[in-house]
């Protein structure tokens, strides 16, 4: 057993220090310092070890002190009117009775398991037993200072806070046994990533009993919350007898693991399938456009249902909030509400760079320009002249934009109008500022997708992405954009820099563009 | 008469960290000949093609077109790559896509109003030319790739094994083909079916560790030369 724990660990450890080397080597720069035969460098190897076994530890309280501060204890403040000891109780069994059968630990199918019971054909049931062990070990150990720590500070009695880290590994053991027995009755290996619909519809009535029933006033009592947490273990110990009796964990894993591989695959193949499938087949959708105007007509018009649809659907959802907005402050008694509703248009203009992010459609744009276009005239030389890479450059930079100004527009005027509605500005000129503002924003996203695709071709052949500085410039481009959310400045100081800045970043994008696409614009190997 | 051409390979190098995959190639290839490129797996044959198309920079050598005593770098418009996958842009049919290219190429001096002619010569039936690339079958997709690198007139044609996953119809009909085309090209043929080499190809080239050379046939019968090719592949596992 204790040579299959450390076995099992030794191999999990190589492969997660092997990722952790390979996702460093994707840094751009970095890339180039590390040389290629850094997965044989001992002092890499030890630090990277040293990092894994800190994030195991780590981890083992880390993840239930998000769960038990957000999921519970958070949640339960909200419900302030209501005894907070018996809120937390309340939403913890209807959770801890989710994780029994979505996080089981049992039935995961993971690479490590994989790698070490199909490649390596280590023996299949002393590694899930060991592996079992180790979680529900880590479930308790986690749980104890935890729920402590949150649970006294919400009022529950210690002898629950030192019950529920038992009763949650308990259900979980009571499920896991349950789940086996119904293998050897049925033959159907449950897999906790791949619910059936009626799982979700439990699990979907289980929410709403945790969050929904307090805030209509309902709470299980607490008596009955402990009968239950109490329960649980002797019904874990029964469970466990089934695990550790259980003796075809060779077959239940082999199935779940060829499940993983059709799972990710199929996950792969659904993601360009559906920008495949999206072609449409009406073929009345011509062109009369000659040359590149004409291929970019085609591939508009034959993927409108990808590239146009979510535009307009956007558009339309913006159109009915600010309809609403505006009907809602004609109906606002409070005056003190009302500015404040015109404080916050003048002031949080920055908000909506992040919207504007969230909302352009670049990404699906480019992803869909690379897939089915491309993906394959890439692999031809006239394709790749750089006359032709800069005039079809023009052509879809004008298309991208147009998708995207139509929201931009509708959300401008929206904040115009609600500006208006809400007692207006002193200032006219801040109307303009507002429109063109939010429309800069849009054009800035629309040339920036659109630029760093043809700097970075990110893809290879078979559309993955290849290029770990496209996939930097993408974090950047979100943290940027999320840390928008925090600004608070005076509308017109910040318009006037956001329309001078993506000018500014427009022209010189352009310029990158006109510069180096003609070499960068090629399909990754 | 016009001058004959060549495509010079000239000390070309390529490299992946420590691992040298081109080491030192130095190749002169003649027009109107079809050259089947063999070598092991990893030997380096797409990294070649890769180069050659400037798909990847290479570390160091050149390679150019030499044609009457004087000499030019390849251009995009002097290479035609065929990839073992035929690409075709699905949305279009496969009239639109020869259209298309016929537009922006004017200068292969082909006329759009033949396009049906083309199409004949390919052998893609008139009921397959309006249907969207999407639905052409595997063979197809090859022939349409085919007929637009063709058409393109590139001096240098790439194959990087095309005729693999064909039928045999399919993959008789395109090594008709390209015995008729050889006359105004170069063709580089990667592959690793040793009968279609001998087959088809004039030249048989050998890529090993990292360079190029010619496995001469000289007035050996095709069994021989066959054992000759293989023996001279062997000898890279002892090297």
């Amino acid at each position: 057993m204790l040579k299959t724990l450390r076995l099992s660990f030794a191999l999990r450890n190589t492969y997660r220090v092997n990722a952790i080397l390979y996702g460093v080597r994707q840094i751009p720069l970095v890339k180039k310092i590390l040389p290629e035969t850094l997965y044989r460098i001992q002092a890499f190897k030890i630090i990277a070890n040293i990092l894994t076994v800190c994030w195991e530890v780590l981890w083992v309280f880390l993840g239930k002190i998000l769960y038990v501060a957000v999921m519970i204890a958070g949640a339960a403040s909200l419900y302030d009117w209501l005894p907070t000891d018996q809120v937390f109780l309340h939403i913890l069994l209807f959770l801890t009775v989710i994780g029994s059968f979505a996080n089981t630990g049992l039935f995961n199918p993971t690479r490590d398991k994989y790698y070490a019971m199909i490649l390596l054909r280590m023996d299949a049931r002393e590694y899930s037993l060991v592996h079992y062990g180790y979680m529900l070990i880590r479930t308790v150990v986690g749980f104890l200072p935890v729920c402590l720590i949150f649970g006294r500070a919400n009022g529950v009695a210690l002898w629950l806070c030192l019950l529920i880290p038992f009763s949650v590994a308990g259900i979980k053991a009571a499920v896991a046994g349950w789940t086996l027995y119904d293998y050897e009755r049925r033959g159907v290996a449950y897999n906790e990533n791949k619910l059936k619909k009626w799982t979700w519809a439990l699990m979907a009535l289980l929410l709403a009993c945790a969050y929904g029933l307090p805030l209509l006033s309902v709470l299980l009592p607490v008596w009955l919350i402990a009968g239950v947490l109490i329960a649980c273990i002797p019904a874990g110990a029964v469970g466990l007898i089934k695990v550790f009796s259980f003796g075809q964990y060779r077959q239940v894993n082999q199935e779940l693991l060829a499940q993983l591989f059709s799972q990710q695959d199929l996950v792969k193949k659904k993601a360009s399938d559906s920008v495949k499938k999206a072609i449409s087949s009406d073929m009345a959708l011509t062109s009369h456009r000659s040359g590149f105007e004409g291929l970019n007509e085609l591939f508009i018009k034959r993927h409108r249902r990808i590239l146009w649809r979510a535009a307009i659907r956007i558009t339309v959802v913006f159109g009915l909030l600010v309809v609403a907005a505006v009907i809602a402050i004609g109906f606002i008694s409070d005056r003190e509400a009302v500015k404040m509703i015109n404080r916050t248009v003048q002031t949080r203009l920055p908000y909506f760079v992040f919207i504007m992010y969230a909302i352009n459609r670049g990404s699906g744009f480019t992803t869909a320009l690379f897939v089915n276009c491309d993906q394959s005239l890439l692999t031809y030389s006239f394709f790749k002249e750089p006359a032709n890479i800069l005039r079809l450059f023009r052509i879809r930079l004008r298309e991208i934009i147009k998708i995207n100004a139509l929201p931009a527009l509708v959300i401008g005027a929206g904040l115009d109008l609600i500006l208006y509605a809400s007692g207006g500005t002193k200032y006219p000129v801040y109307y303009a500022v507002l429109v063109v503002s939010v429309v800069c924003m849009s054009l800035f996203f629309s040339v920036h997708y659109l630029t760093i695709y043809y700097l970075l071709q990110p893809y290879n052949i078979g559309t993955e992405i290849r290029s770990g500085t496209y996939r930097l410039v993408l974090i950047v481009t979100y943290v940027v954009c999320f840390a928008m959310i925090q600004i608070q400045l005076p509308l017109f100081a910040f318009g006037l820099s956001c329309i001078a800045f993506c000018v500014l970043y427009m022209v010189l994008s352009c310029l990158a563009v006109y510069r180096f696409a003609g070499k960068t614009f090629r399909l990754r190997l | 008469m016009k001058d004959r051409f060549q495509v010079v390979i000239d000390h070309l190098q390529k490299h992946y960290g420590e691992k040298e995959v081109l080491r030192d190639i130095s190749f002169t290839f003649e027009q109107g000949q079809i050259y089947g490129l063999l070598g092991r797996n990893g030997a380096g044959k797409t990294t070649l093609f890769n180069c050659l198309n400037r798909d990847i920079r290479s570390d160091g050598g050149a390679f150019y077109l030499q044609e009457g005593g004087k000499r030019r770098p390849l251009g995009t418009r002097d290479i035609g790559y065929v990839p073992s996958t035929p690409t075709v842009p699905e949305f279009l049919t496969g009239r639109e896509f020869l259209k298309f290219f016929l537009e922006i190429n004017p200068h292969t001096g082909c006329d759009p109003a033949h396009m049906d002619e083309y199409f004949a010569y390919m052998s893609i039936a008139p009921e397959d030319r309006d249907k969207l690339l999407r639905d052409y079958s595997h063979g197809m997709k090859n022939k349409m790739q085919m007929l637009i690198n063709i058409i393109a007139k590139p001096p240098l044609l790439l194959l990087d094994e095309p005729l693999t996953s064909l039928d045999v119809v399919v993959a008789e009909e395109i090594k008709q083909l390209l015995r008729r085309e050889k006359e105004d090209r170069i063709i580089i043929f990667s592959t690793h079916i040793m009968d279609l080499a001998l087959d088809l190809c004039d030249r048989i080239v050998l890529l090993s560790h990292g360079v190029l050379e010619t496995v001469e046939k000289s007035d050996l019968g095709q069994e021989a030369f066959r054992e000759r090719i293989i023996a001279a592949l062997r000898e890279e596992d002892h090297a």
